[in-house]
């Protein structure tokens, strides 16, 4: 019997194998446009951001950022890092994003005041302005951080600007465009640059139905975690600090899709959970969003016996 | 003539400044903030311990110091008392963040004002990394496509270091920065959990254990970034320095220094601080009190009244109030505008003459350079302060990791109270920074911050006093008025964070 689990990986194995014509229209014409024999431009621009991710992108490992960033693709612009600045750099900004000075593909950080254009502005015009255009020229985007694919903490419950991430904002414009989605509050490095080598080398790599690559997203840190074990034997950590399984001072890790703990951050160091903290979903789509779920839930698992 | 300088590159988010030239002088800057997200809004009704981690959030460059704020703020509204351990663990999570965030702010942020990256084609040697750039370059240059060379090229036009040898010194300093910042942000995350925002820091402590291993991994880390600050970060800056005297006499704030201290080195966060906390004005340093700051708003864009204590801090956004030109709010220190940052710092603990070390590195490098200490008030002073700031720094993680115990505790636990309120103030690498929690039914009722360029960065206050960096502005002398590279200059000294001031 072919279920619906194997019907769908036939599917994509069928697609692999007889190319991309079995694959949504905007994500075929994203493929054919790109040139694996040029570095795409990166036009690396930030809605309601606090930085956050592009610091993280600074933290890559190997390839290092400086071999990234001119080896591996070419940031024509980023505000963190282009020596030009005013006038000059909103004329480059433009050059591309009129489509003017060739391919690109564009990066956004921070999320966009959907109901409050006048909360961020990019030189003499809101953020949501300089995205709409581009959505006629570029290549494909990529949305960096929780912030930029689903409105992040600026979306938390109460949001006074109406924040959403980029998908949303272009599907209520009818605009139909490849976004990509890296979620993660920071994103790790190599989220962000595999995807990007990714779709230079080889093209678009293989999306969940959340948008985002396969490679880093496909399970939760739950089922990955080195503390599964502990979980399974009932060995829960009651206080802050404590070994064992954390889920019963509110871990997250059963909700949240991402490769942290076999990835690890900071080129190997150390990840949230070896540290002794739980998982506060920073991934999902979901983060921090709602008021009546607190990250930690101390009081229950200290009163809970086992 | 008016002039916009915005947007702003190299510094944290979204600035314009918008300046008034007359006979190539800058009479007037306006500086402002054009992102707002609303923390104080969503924080309300929250869960008290959730705030150490939204807060972060505020700030991806420097969230520990958030973190850090935030967790001293409830410890104070707990009454949690912190077990030696957790205090020296956000010391170090905390200190290894300053490090990381100077020398991204000198190389990243800064050298490109001053080094001239076409100096790299005359490079004649062979050593790999500078003869990689070099062909890089050259590549790029030669390849006809639009805007070669990026994110280095274009840039503002105006005088660059002449010096072949010192520009390509910088520009392979630029480089191997980019790999020493990731090691004093490894070192945090040892104890963090992961770098940007940490999952490991908590009121009452850290979760990370303190075990040997992580101790000698952390020390191992930190004893690279000392190397490099000692060994390239201060020679490039005297370097920069000596290419560029007048910097000394530019770029001036004409107010007060304000700073809350740095890093407890007891039990609470009021013990006996690395660097001093205090208010300067003419000399005369007074002990910090949060009721003498108020945060006015006639030229940002709220509604809210103007003029209220940090405690009774509101927020109502008003995007199209009249009059009004920035998101960032006006707060003043006794009514008075003061700089907030590494020169503050420096010249509030110089001044109470708190840390032998500071007065010590001041008077070193002051001779060097040949300045009077008062030229710490400029472009360059702030610089040095940096500098100045990363080795003591530097030398205190280490001497505080062999104060830790290892085995022992390193958290307290946390019971949190169904009301209360407290304080919670501390350097980030940008200057002074406040958080203000107030919790009743055990939910968040009011949350305040007041940031490093919510000072700086700030815009007039309802008497018509211009904030620190608009007052830096005015007065420069501008070459090219449609670019100013002075006057951005000026704006990177100050490192502003635009996420952090208007949050």
């Amino acid at each position: 019997m072919l279920d619906r689990r194997n019907f769908l990986k036939l599917a994509a194995a069928l697609s692999t194998a007889f190319g991309i014509s079995n694959l949504p229209a905007p994500v075929q014409a994203a493929l054919k446009k790109i040139n694996p024999a040029t570095l795409p431009k990166i036009i690396y621009l930030q809605g309601m951001s606090c930085t956050g991710c592009s610091i993280s992108l600074l933290q890559a490992n190997a390839p290092s950022p400086a071999a990234l960033i001119t080896e591996y693709s070419q940031l024509a612009f980023h505000a963190d890092l282009s020596a030009t600045s005013g006038k000059q750099s909103l004329n480059l900004i433009n050059a591309f994003i009129s489509g003017k000075a060739g391919e690109y593909i564009l990066a956004l950080e921070g999320s966009i005041p959907d109901q409050m254009p006048e909360a961020c502005v990019i030189g003499d015009k809101p953020l949501a302005k300089y995205l709409e255009e581009a959505a006629r020229t570029m290549t494909a985007a990529v949305a960096v951080g929780t912030c930029a694919c689903d409105g992040g903490i600026p979306a938390a419950e109460g949001n006074p600007t109406g924040a959403i991430g980029l998908r949303e904002f272009y599907k209520r414009r009818n605009i139909d465009k490849l976004v990509v989605n890296i979620r993660g509050c920071s994103v790790h490095p190599d989220w962000v640059w595999h995807t990007i080598v990714h779709l230079v080398k080889v093209g678009l790599p293989e999306l969940t139905d959340g948008g985002s690559p396969k490679l880093f997203y496909a399970k939760k840190v739950h089922e990955q975690c080195p503390r599964y074990h502990d979980f399974q034997q009932e060995i829960f950590a009651r206080n802050l600090g404590e070994k064992g399984c954390l889920f019963k001072l509110g871990c997250l890790g059963p909700d949240t899709y991402a490769d942290c703990p076999t990835r690890w951050w900071n080129s190997g160091q150390n990840w949230c959970v070896d540290a002794n903290a739980p998982c506060i979903g920073c991934a999902s789509p979901n983060f921090a969003r709602q008021k009546r779920i607190p990250f930690y839930r101390l009081a229950e698992a200290a009163t809970q016996k086992i | 003539m008016k002039i916009d300088l915005g947007p702003v590159s190299r510094i944290e988010g979204h600035l314009n400044v918008r300046t008034t030239v007359e006979n190539g002088t800058v009479i007037d800057a306006q500086c402002m903030g054009e992102m707002f997200r609303g923390f104080e809004v969503f924080l309300k009704g929250r869960d008290p311990l959730d705030a150490q981690q939204i807060t972060q959030r505020i700030c991806g460059v420097c969230p520990y110091a958030h973190a850090i704020a935030s967790s001293y703020a409830q410890e104070n509204a707990y009454g949690l008392r912190v077990p030696p351990n957790g205090r020296i663990l956000h010391n170090l999570i905390q200190g290894a963040n300053h490090l990381y965030d100077y020398l991204l702010q000198f190389y990243q942020l800064s050298a490109l004002d001053f080094v001239d990256v076409t100096a790299i084609l005359k490079y004649q040697g062979a050593d790999p990394d500078l003869v990689k750039i070099r062909n890089w370059v050259k590549a790029e240059l030669a390849s006809g496509k639009p805007y070669p060379a990026a994110p280095f090229l274009p840039r503002l036009s105006g005088r660059y270091i002449a010096n072949a040898e010192i520009n390509i010194g910088a520009l392979k300093h630029y480089v191997e920065a980019m790999e020493l910042q990731k090691k004093a942000n490894s070192a945090s995350a040892i104890f963090g959990g992961k770098f940007p925002h940490a999952t490991a820091i908590f009121p009452g402590g850290c979760t990370q254990d303190a075990r040997i291993d992580l101790i000698t991994n952390y020390q191992a880390l930190i004893q690279e970034v000392r190397n490099f600050i000692h060994s390239k970060y201060i020679p490039d800056l005297i370097a920069v320095a000596q290419a560029f005297p007048e910097y000394w006499n530019i770029g001036a704030s004409k107010g007060g220094f304000l700073s809350f201290g740095l890093m407890p080195m007891g039990p609470t966060p009021e013990s006996k601080k690395l660097f001093a906390a205090g208010a300067l004005f003419n000399g005369q340093v007074t002990p910090v009190n949060f009721e003498l700051i108020t945060e006015d708003t006639k030229y940002s864009k709220y509604s809210s009244p103007s003029g209220l204590k940090v405690r009774d801090g509101q927020l109502t956004p008003n995007p199209r109030k009249a009059g009004a030109y920035s998101w960032i709010k006006a707060p003043r220190y006794m009514g008075k505008m003061v700089e907030v940052g590494p020169a503050a710092r420096v010249l509030v603990d110089y001044y109470q003459g708190n840390n032998p070390k500071v007065k010590a590195l001041v008077k070193k490098y002051a001779g060097i350079v040949g300045i009077a200490p008062a030229k710490i008030n400029s472009v360059l002073g702030r610089h040095l302060c940096r500098a100045i700031s990363a080795v003591v720094i530097a030398d205190f993680l280490l001497d505080e990791t062999e104060r830790l115990s290892p085995g022992e505790p390193t958290m307290a636990e946390i019971k949190v109270p169904s009301s209360g309120e407290g304080f919670g103030a501390t350097e980030a690498s940008r200057g002074a920074l406040l958080h203000y929690i107030r919790i009743e039914n055990h939910k968040i009722d009011r949350y305040e911050c007041v940031v490093p360029t919510t000072w700086n960065g700030s815009p007039r206050d309802d008497k018509g006093q211009p904030g620190a960096m608009e007052s830096a502005l005015i007065g420069t002398k501008v070459k090219t008025p449609e670019e100013q590279i002075e006057s951005l200059r000026i704006v990177h000294s100050f490192d502003p964070c635009i996420a952090c001031a208007v949050h």
